[in-house]
């Protein structure tokens, strides 16, 4: 038999393919139209999803940080009217620098030597550690392994080898809990829980007589009020006393003390009976229905500010070295916490999954991809099916079945980065506006540009993919295609 | 009417033309559809020898296995038993790739639709094949434009489909068939969507083809001008042969019926 002298058929150019291919989009450009439409809805939805997860993340971020200097006042409060607990010692020492301000403060009240210092803190790093698995497991399996002991008593109470015997012995029937670290590890803290114990003890006593010996010289005074001078002569009395207090940390606490004083001075003269009812008057309403919220509201305005600081001087306020632009820092400012209480809330959820947008994000995120990946495998099966006959036409003038895919597969790649680069447009500008309505300010000082760069090229090379992938399938199914449908007359 | 009487009158009309090659042969061709519980036996054995330079007209009824035949002796598809042979070569053993290069170099196709690609100009859709077979961008223009004028659109050959009338549309699809210079043309019912005049440049097109460059042509019509031209007739019925004739017989047939 003759054999045929085939010479191999060169592989047509990427840019005749692509030219190929090109023309054939332009030529369908209606259904090319809906297969970009499809997609740009589906990566619009992903990008939104990943851009508003990532500003959320990075305001929630910026938010904690200020949201703790907020509270550095209830802080020192709190830190000078009653000791701290053992957990709370536990956790300011369990650091994992030596040379911290926290520990040098607790050294300082506890008159702790050197080596104390040292084994307090390496022992509240095995203490937070125990103290982690306790709090996580569900308050019934606590209750079986512990009894009703909590925190740092749970320790107290495995003292006890019954106890801790019984305690093993409940641990081991739990097959769906594992202990974080080896019973010889657990039990050689228990042994030194006292040790650690007598150390928390001594910075105890140590803070409630650094406290005694402060509310002796406050001098009848109240705590807020003898915290305003937290930068001069107080400030003394607390360093005195033997807790450390930086002149830097000692400055922005009067300071806050004093805005806080401010505000509730403020706030206070909406519940005086003649600033309340100039108010009622002024924005025509009940006097009953004057709120400190609606008030701080108006005073954010320059003319409200000043009219309103005039009634506060009438009502026999102690205002009269204010100017208006205290009463509108302290508005702007009252509005600038509650955005960071808003958007406190609006974050609980970030961390963890994909670029740390939360599991449930993440979730979201890949049902859109699957979602898209049904869409435009539709759409490209649509594609194919009306094609026929020029696939099979081009098989008769002898194409090779990779030549029909490649064009195909071009083709999806050329849709799916249309529709990846205008879909991820979309989602990031209603992203940007979306958040902007949540934050408002606050989203300028964290806008996380560079994750959104990433998070935009991500989602366009996602679509890309996708698009390919979902059209390899239908690509397949053309290549094999019988040329014989072309010569079919119907 | 059996395989037998058949076989013998195509050894009776190629009696002279034995001395001629033989281009396409088909021995024992059989194709069987199954769709289902239900077998449709579309080819019933067909035995047939084509010689280079012949120009043959297939007639049939629609559903007589016509198209079948033309998809097998097109290496369109493969016969269920028996086999064909183009060019000496057993068209069932062939690759893929062999196969591309098959219908590329040797086989020129013209369907009764044109099935032109749509959104490539008359140039274009004359140098896609020439693409496939491996010529030069400058080559394959020049080439293109050389076939457009054969067919009489050289002015027209940055026009798409959808702006020419089907005459021209079925003279660029010549054009395209004639690329790789096949030596066998497969005419499924050229002139079937054209009007009479047009049908008539189509058809001495064709004959011009047959006359000048030797290429086989083998069509399929109901056209009786094409009977005019070819060298030998064939009657496909119900899967199988029925008659095939020269030309000359069966004009003394018609008229002794007249």
């Amino acid at each position: 038999m003759k054999v045929i002298d085939v010479q191999p058929q060169p592989l047509l150019g990427f840019a005749k393919t692509l030219r190929i291919a090109l023309s054939g989009v332009k030529y369908r450009l209606f259904r090319a139209m809906v297969t970009v439409a499809v997609i740009s809805v589906a990566m619009a939805f992903l990008m939104n999803i990943l851009a508003e997860s990532l500003i959320k993340k990075t305001v929630a971020e910026t938010a904690q940080e200020q949201i703790e200097n907020m509270r550095r006042v209830d802080r020192w409060i709190a830190r000078l009217s009653i000791p701290q607990t053992a957990g709370e010692i536990i956790e300011q020492a369990a650091v994992s620098e030596t040379d911290s301000d926290a520990i040098a403060n607790l050294q300082a009240l506890g008159r702790l030597s050197e080596p104390e210092t040292e084994a307090l803190r390496t022992l509240s790093l095995d203490a937070r550690k125990y103290l982690a698995f306790f709090e996580d497991i569900d308050y019934g399996r606590r209750r079986v392994l512990v009894g009703s002991a909590e925190t740092t008593l749970i320790f107290d109470r495995l003292q006890e080898p019954s106890a801790r015997d019984v305690f093993y012995q409940r641990l081991g029937d739990m097959r769906t809990i594992r202990f974080i670290s080896e019973p010889e590890a657990f039990n050689t803290f228990l042994d030194n829980w006292p040790i650690l114990r007598a150390l928390i003890d001594r910075i105890r006593s140590g803070q409630s007589i650094a406290i005694q010996s402060i509310q002796q010289q406050m001098a009848g005074r109240n705590l807020m009020e003898s915290l305003r001078f937290a930068d001069g002569a107080f400030g003394d009395t607390i360093r005195n006393a033997g807790f450390s207090l930086s002149a830097e940390e000692g400055r922005l606490l009067a300071e806050q003390v004093g805005d806080v004083a401010d505000s509730s001075l403020i706030e206070d003269a909406v519940n005086h009976a003649d600033v309340r009812q100039a108010v009622a008057a002024r924005r025509d309403i009940m006097p009953g229905d004057v709120t400190p919220a609606l008030v701080w509201d108006m005073l954010k305005r320059e003319d409200h500010a000043e009219w309103y600081l005039a009634r506060m001087m009438e009502a026999g306020y102690p205002v009269s070295d204010w100017n208006s632009a205290i009463i509108i820092e302290r508005a702007a400012s009252r509005a600038h916490a509650f955005l960071l209480k808003q958007a406190e809330r609006a974050t609980v959820e970030t961390g963890g999954g994909l670029m740390g947008i939360g599991e449930r994000m993440t979730w979201l995120a890949f049902v859109s991809m699957l979602v898209c990946a049904v869409g435009i495998a539709n759409a490209m099966l649509m594609s194919v099916t009306e094609r026929f006959r020029e696939i099979a036409t081009l098989k008769c003038l002898g194409a090779l079945d990779g030549f029909i895919m490649t064009v195909f597969l071009i083709e999806a790649s050329i849709l799916g980065l249309v529709g990846g680069i205008a879909g991820t447009l979309i989602g990031l500008i209603i992203a940007i506006l979306r958040m902007l309505a949540v934050f408002k300010g606050l989203l300028f000082d964290a806008l996380p540009l560079g994750s959104l760069f990433t998070a935009s090229l991500l989602s366009i090379a996602v679509g890309v993919i996708l698009a390919a992938v979902s059209a390899v399938y239908p690509s397949f199914r053309a290549a094999r295609l019988a040329p014989m449908e072309a010569m079919r007359i119907e | 009417m059996s395989a037998d009487t058949s076989k013998t009158m195509t050894e009776a009309a190629v009696a002279d033309t034995t001395e001629r090659r033989v281009i396409i042969r088909s021995v024992g061709m059989k194709k069987i559809y199954r769709r289902g519980e239900e077998t449709t036996h579309a080819l019933r054995g067909v035995d047939v020898e084509i010689y280079t330079g012949e120009f043959i007209s297939v007639m049939g009824p629609s559903g007589s296995g016509k198209s079948t035949f033309f998809n097998m002796i097109g290496a369109l598809d493969s016969p269920s038993e028996g086999r064909v042979f183009i060019d000496e070569v057993d068209v069932a053993q062939l690759t893929a790739e062999e196969l591309a290069f098959l219908r590329c170099r040797k086989i020129g196709y013209i369907f009764q639709s044109y099935n032109l690609i749509q959104y490539m100009t008359a140039l274009e859709n004359v140098t896609t094949p020439m693409a496939f077979g491996g010529v030069t961008p400058d080559e394959s223009r020049k080439r293109g434009m050389a076939l457009l004028e054969l067919v009489g659109l050289k002015e027209r050959w940055f026009h798409r489909p959808i702006e020419m009338s089907g005459g021209q549309q079925q003279r660029v699809a010549i054009a395209r068939a004639l690329a790789n210079n096949p030596s066998i043309l497969l005419c499924d019912e050229p002139t079937a969507n054209l009007d009479h005049r047009t049908g008539d440049e189509i058809l001495s097109i064709l004959e011009k083809l047959n006359r000048e460059r030797g290429v086989t042509i083998i069509c399929a019509t109901h056209d009786h001008r094409m009977m005019n031209m070819c060298d030998r007739l064939m009657w496909i019925r119900d899967g199988a042969i029925e008659r095939i004739a020269r030309r000359d017989e069966v004009e003394v047939q018609l008229a002794s019926i007249e």
